[in-house]
């Protein structure tokens, strides 16, 4: 997923301004993808918005001290979404694959048999015992299983956590908290 | 794994004296995490180095503006295409991690299956270490260190001593 651009940076300028308006742009991208990535069959706009917390959490990491102290929780909560949504990403990617694995060892299987079948007027069950890959479609089966069920668990897992994030007000205080300078801390507290 | 060096700043230093700085200390890491990467006996060492990668990407997007923008387009990429060739290594090594620990827990009677998946991410592991080998020699060749504190200099020159 390209970033966002985020206008009017400038090199000349003090490194809190400039990694203000960034934080401002990847916080509005991250927040852009839900509620779409709350439907469990929205992978890219999931995928996409792991690597928009990714984006978050690295220039809060470099640069929360330029801001008052919420900016430093607030990226440790970004990197816990891009965590957890970097592992939802994990079973994604493996259930296609080992569902892919599973139907090669069927499909090497089933041409297996009809070859030693030979003339046969039908196939005999026997022969099962015989497939090359009889031994191993239980294990096969038994990932593709727990694959899905830890995707579909860790989702939920998910869900959980953005609702906690949003009823604590995550993007507002962020928002309030990259307009705080530290020399500035007196101030918000007299608000 | 490696934890990346602590860096300080000041929220009225200039953007690109940061960039300079920030750049320098991230592009050292990633050099310092490449030895031994290729060995799959030890697979924290390719992690420490994909996740300076990351760091060192994450910082180069974040003061772009601050570089030279033809001589940065082609640090970027190769930084992008050096770590899609470590993600290439890692991938598989989680993976057999992962199913190891998996054909633990499950009943005897899957683990032939499991074996076999792992016997598929060695093959992977191999295929992605010669794609590491060959991405490391093309860093090296094209000086990519050279040019990243060429781009920090260019951000900010360093004052005489």
């Amino acid at each position: 997923m390209k970033a966002r651009a985020v206008a009017g940076l400038d090199p000349d300028g003090t490194l809190a301004d400039n990694a203000e308006r960034i934080v401002r742009v990847r916080l509005d991208e991250l927040c852009s993808f839900m509620p779409r990535a709350a439907d469990p069959a929205e992978v890219a706009a999931l995928h996409d918005m792991r690597i928009a917390a990714k984006r978050l959490r690295y220039i809060l990491e470099l640069t929360a001290p330029c801001f008052g102290p919420y900016a430093e929780k607030a990226g440790r909560q970004a990197k816990e979404v891009q965590d957890l949504v970097g592992e939802i990403h994990d079973c994604d990617v493996q259930i296609p694959e080992t569902e892919a694995f599973a139907a090669r060892l069927l499909a090497e299987d089933a041409e297996a048999l009809r070859a030693a079948a030979g003339d046969a007027p039908d196939l005999d069950p026997a022969l099962l015992r015989t497939a090359p890959h009889a031994r191993e479609h239980a294990g096969v089966a038994a990932l593709l299983t727990h694959l899905r069920a830890r995707r579909a668990l860790l989702f939920g897992r998910f869900l959980a956590l953005w609702d906690d994030l949003e009823r604590k007000g995550f993007r507002a205080r962020l928002e309030f908290a990259v307009a705080e300078r530290p020399g500035d801390l007196h101030i918000s507290q007299r608000r | 794994m490696a934890k990346a060096a602590e860096i300080a700043i000041a929220p009225d230093e200039p953007y690109r004296a940061a960039a300079a700085r920030i750049v320098r200390v991230r592009a050292r890491e990633l050099v310092e995490q490449a030895g031994g990467v290729l060995d799959v006996r030890d697979i924290e060492r390719v992690h420490d180095m994909r996740v300076a990668s990351r760091r060192l990407r994450a910082v180069l997007e974040i003061f772009a503006p601050c570089f030279p923008p033809q001589e940065f387009g082609g640090v970027l990429r190769d930084v992008k295409q050096l770590a899609d060739a470590l993600g290439e290594r890692r991938d598989p090594d989680v993976h057999i991690d992962a199913l190891t620990a998996f054909a633990l827990e499950v009943p005897p009677a899957a683990r032939p299956g499991v074996r076999r998946l792992v016997a598929e991410q060695r093959d992977r592991q191999a295929h992605g270490n010669e794609v590491l080998a060959a991405e490391l020699e093309r860093v090296e060749h094209r000086g990519l260190r050279e040019r990243l504190l060429a781009l920090a200099d260019a951000a900010d020159p360093p004052t005489a001593p």
